[in-house]
């Protein structure tokens, strides 16, 4: 992993002394709420509806268990005892103090963490791949190139005040799990049939008022020109995104209106006069892709004898090997996720102690590194198979062991009306009522993969357009009621989601899921995914069987 | 005449302002003046033709490219920030310098705050009328509050990257 | 009848306005009819005092089974806190008024301050 040097610390040190002063100059009356507004949330210090909340930075969502055990702990000392993992695959504290947040951006400085560019106009949190380094589908390690550009973008000088906000993903596998086409850009590592590394720039997806899948504007772009392709990109963005509106303000919506080519050109010559001035020098790159190298491997047997054994003696140590472990590029290793959904509870939130039991199991048996999802579920990238039944066991104990990566009620939901000062309804019970309904994993396991996404608004948090059901809360009337979309992907075959029909009234909602899981189950053909059967029957069958209830 | 900090070899100053900043619909002032695009564009010849220093004051939509052919008679460039969140001026900025190599001066006019000193600094900034009634020591300490920078920009600072590969050549 | 609210600068704990200071607990919020420009009034006070509180503003209310609550469903998750940990927030105190914000009838909108204010 990737090891901050006294450099990293210093800046994070003198950002730390920054916001300090701020909040006293804040505290004093010496600025007012509105000028310290932009201070704090480019800071990631929002006022939600109970307290302020505090969104830390996760970097491409990558953690070592130190700094896990000091999310925990700061959990405990000054929120609740517990932490919300995001999509953006960053940790929401939300029940924090103005008057510490100065205290806890120096603890968390102290393990090399902060809260820079969570939010603001600003290139917010790079994310990738969080199978990265352990999958052996990639061509590289995204890690090396959302590092660069997590360095790049730190306080970049001309980027900070964007039009709007800014969000990178980046992926080398041909199987997407960071939803790179909804991204501002998204990278996908490519090998050229030389061998040459490049990425396809995916250029202006979005989720919000207005989603796109985002259009590729090249094809292939030679790794080592990175930093002054996507430094083009930002200068178009910047000069001709629009500022008058909000709601128009995003690099998806310059794209729409001048058209992928219009837009691919202007970059291109853009880039022509930039020049390779600000590409990082080779050596730089070395040094990144150098903390990623990995040399811990132990030379196994494919098959692990006490993992064949174990499976065969615990059927629910069977069930949780089919859905949460995932193929490793080692033999006689293998990927663990970790579900923050257990049945009932919130989606994304993990509790100190559940954070600490991972922080353990990461640095017993898992190389001491952790992944985060955007999908709100944590990650082991390296575990022995001989180690998955103690790994396992240890999970279940603190309550996160539940099987069902991929299935049903593995939910996206954003905190929606019970937290956000922005939502207009509830996600997180409604997330809870659908996991509730599918409580049953036979049944969960027979649906097969299914992804629900929940947002409480039309921001879109929760991803509700690519969900293969998604769901967005409404305020009708004074109501809360629940738009149902089908269809939308935030995979490789990305797609934005269908309406289904009229809105919903919060207590129909999980049935409604319900009769749609139904009608796929009845319509499906062999081996269909839930979104396989949508795109081949269309939408008509779901919305006669949901709607003809109605009457 | 509003308060004009200049940054010189690192360090924030207090200084007069010999321009006159004039608006579209002012009459002609004695001496340097500073006047917008479109007011350059139709009396700049005579304004220049009249030995007097003068600047060109863009708005956040006016781009630097429009200023080419003259910036070696112009004396200031200054960038309007309509508001605080409004980043525009720091892209015309950044061209001044990196693209278009002006030597002259680089003003940051409108809602100039402190806490933008630093990222005003990096893209070539060099005078400032902070609109906060930010002292010239606390703009210099505003400016000089991050040890490092990460990444290359028109202000010549040596990002991390090439600190540590000094750091190992040294080692 | 109407109450005033903001959130409290220094931790973000929702307030509710008494009698020149600020409390904690909806129970003890000072009401004024719809009609009583004291209302008007005091949000400005309220608003005046920006190193104590932030985002004041009225809330309308609902009658419901004899006691008033707040109208929109916003409004009344801030009195008791979020739905998925009931003891998080207000609620985890309990007792009468709590137990009635719980189950107040009348409709309750999702949004609902009378000046609304934007906010991140």
């Amino acid at each position: 992993m990737y090891q901050y040097d006294t450099l990293d610390r210093q800046m994070l040190a003198d950002r730390s002394a920054e916001f300090r002063s701020q909040v006293a100059r804040r505290l004093s009356g010496e600025i007012t709420e509105d000028q310290f507004k932009s201070l704090r949330l480019m800071n990631g210090l929002y006022l939600q509806l109970h307290a302020y909340m505090l969104r830390v930075a996760i970097p491409y969502g990558s953690l070592n268990p130190t700094q896990l055990r000091k999310l925990a702990w700061i959990g405990r000392t000054y929120d609740k005892g517990y932490g919300h993992f995001t999509t953006r695959t960053n940790l929401q504290f939300h029940w924090i103090k103005l008057r510490d947040t100065p205290d806890i951006l120096d603890h968390l400085a102290s393990v090399d963490m902060h809260a820079i560019q969570t939010s603001g106009n600003c290139i917010r949190n790079v994310t990738a791949d969080p199978y990265a380094g352990a999958t052996a589908e990639e061509v590289d390690d995204p890690r090396v190139w959302a590092e660069a550009l997590r360095q790049w973008s730190t306080f970049h000088p001309e980027f900070s005040f964007l039009p709007r906000k800014f969000k990178f993903a980046v992926t080398a596998s041909p199987k997407d799990r960071t939803a790179a086409r909804v991204h501002d850009i998204g990278l996908v590592l490519k090998r050229a049939r030389d061998g040459a590394l490049g990425f396809e720039v995916i250029v202006g997806g979005g989720m919000g008022r207005t989603p796109y899948v985002g259009p590729t504007i090249r094809e292939f772009l030679p790794v080592n020109r990175l930093m002054s392709y996507v430094e083009a990109i930002l200068r178009v963005y910047n000069r001709h995104g629009r500022r008058d509106n909000l709601y128009k303000a995003r690099i998806k919506i310059l794209v729409a209106a001048l058209g992928k080519d219009e837009f691919a050109r202007q970059v291109e010559a853009e880039w022509a006069k930039i020049g390779d001035s600000v590409d990082l020098p080779d050596t730089e790159l070395a040094r990144i892709r150098g903390a990623f190298a990995r040399t811990g491997f132990e030379t196994l047997p494919p098959v692990s004898d006490a993992f064949e054994t174990a499976k065969a003696a615990t059927p629910a140590f069977a069930r949780f090997a089919r859905n949460n472990l995932k193929p490793h590029k080692k033999l006689g290793y293998t990927i663990v996720e970790i579900s923050l959904k257990g049945i009932g509870d919130t989606p994304g939130d993990a509790t100190s102690e559940q954070m600490e039991v991972v922080a353990d199991l990461a640095e017993r048996y898992g190389q001491g590194d952790i992944r985060v999802t955007h999908e709100q579920n944590l990650v082991l990238p390296h575990v022995k198979l001989d180690d998955a039944r103690a790994v396992w066991a240890a999970l279940a104990e603190a309550g996160i062991a539940t099987p069902n990566i991929n299935l049903v009620s593995d939910i996206i939901a954003c905190p929606g009306l019970d937290y956000c000062a922005l939502a207009n309804a509830r996600a997180i019970p409604i997330a809870q009522h659908i996991a509730e309904k599918f409580r049953d994993q036979d049944r969960a396991e027979r649906i097969g993969e299914l992804k629900i996404k929940i947002s409480g608004c039309i921001n879109a948090c929760g991803h509700h357009h690519v969900g293969h059901i998604g769901i967005l809360g409404v305020d009708k009337k004074g109501e809360e009621f629940y738009q149902l979309t089908l269809g939308g992907s935030g995979a490789e075959d990305a797609s934005v989601g269908a309406m289904l029909g009229p809105a919903l009234p919060y207590d129909r909602v999980a049935d409604a899921v319900d009769t749609l899981v139904e009608v796929y189950l009845r319509e499906r053909q062999d081996g269909e995914r839930f979104l396989d059967t949508f795109r081949r029957t269309g939408v008509a069958p779901f919305k006669e069987a949901v709607y003809a209830e109605a009457h | 005449m509003p308060k004009l900090i200049e940054l010189k070899d690192g360090v924030a100053k207090g200084v007069e302002d010999p321009f006159t900043n004039l608006a579209d619909d002012q009459d002609l002032a004695e001496g340097d003046v500073i006047v917008s695009l479109a007011r350059f564009q139709a009396d700049g010849e005579r304004l220049l033709s009249e030995g007097r220093r003068v600047g060109v004051r863009l708005q956040a939509g006016e781009q630097v490219e429009a200023l080419v052919y003259d910036l070696p008679r112009l004396a200031v460039v200054a960038l309007e920030f309509p508001k605080y969140r409004d980043g525009r001026a720091y892209t015309n900025g950044r061209l001044l310098r990196d693209r278009f190599h002006f030597r002259g001066e680089v003003r940051a006019v409108g809602e100039v705050l402190r806490e933008q000193a630093g990222f005003m600094v990096r893209v070539g900034f060099n005078t400032f009328e902070p609109a906060d009634d930010a002292s010239a020591n606390e703009w210099q300490a505003a400016v000089h509050r991050y040890r490092h920078v990460y990444q290359r920009a028109a202000d010549g600072r040596i990002p991390v990257f090439g600190e540590r590969a000094f750091a190992e050549r040294g080692a | 009848m109407k109450a005033l609210t903001a959130n409290r600068l220094t931790d973000g704990e929702v307030v509710f306005w008494k009698a020149g200071h600020w409390v904690e607990r909806f129970a003890n919020a000072q009401l004024w009819t719809d009609d009583d420009p004291a209302a008007i009034e005091t949000e400005g006070q309220g608003k005046a005092q920006a190193t104590v509180v932030i985002d004041v503003y009225l809330i309308d209310l609902v009658e419901s089974e004899g006691l008033w609550a707040p109208l929109s469903y916003r409004e009344r998750i801030r009195a008791l806190g979020p739905t998925n940990h009931p003891h998080h927030g207000k609620q985890a105190e309990g007792g009468a008024v709590i137990e009635a914000l719980q189950h107040a009838h009348g409709a309750a909108r999702s949004t609902g301050r009378v000046n609304l204010i934007k906010r991140k």
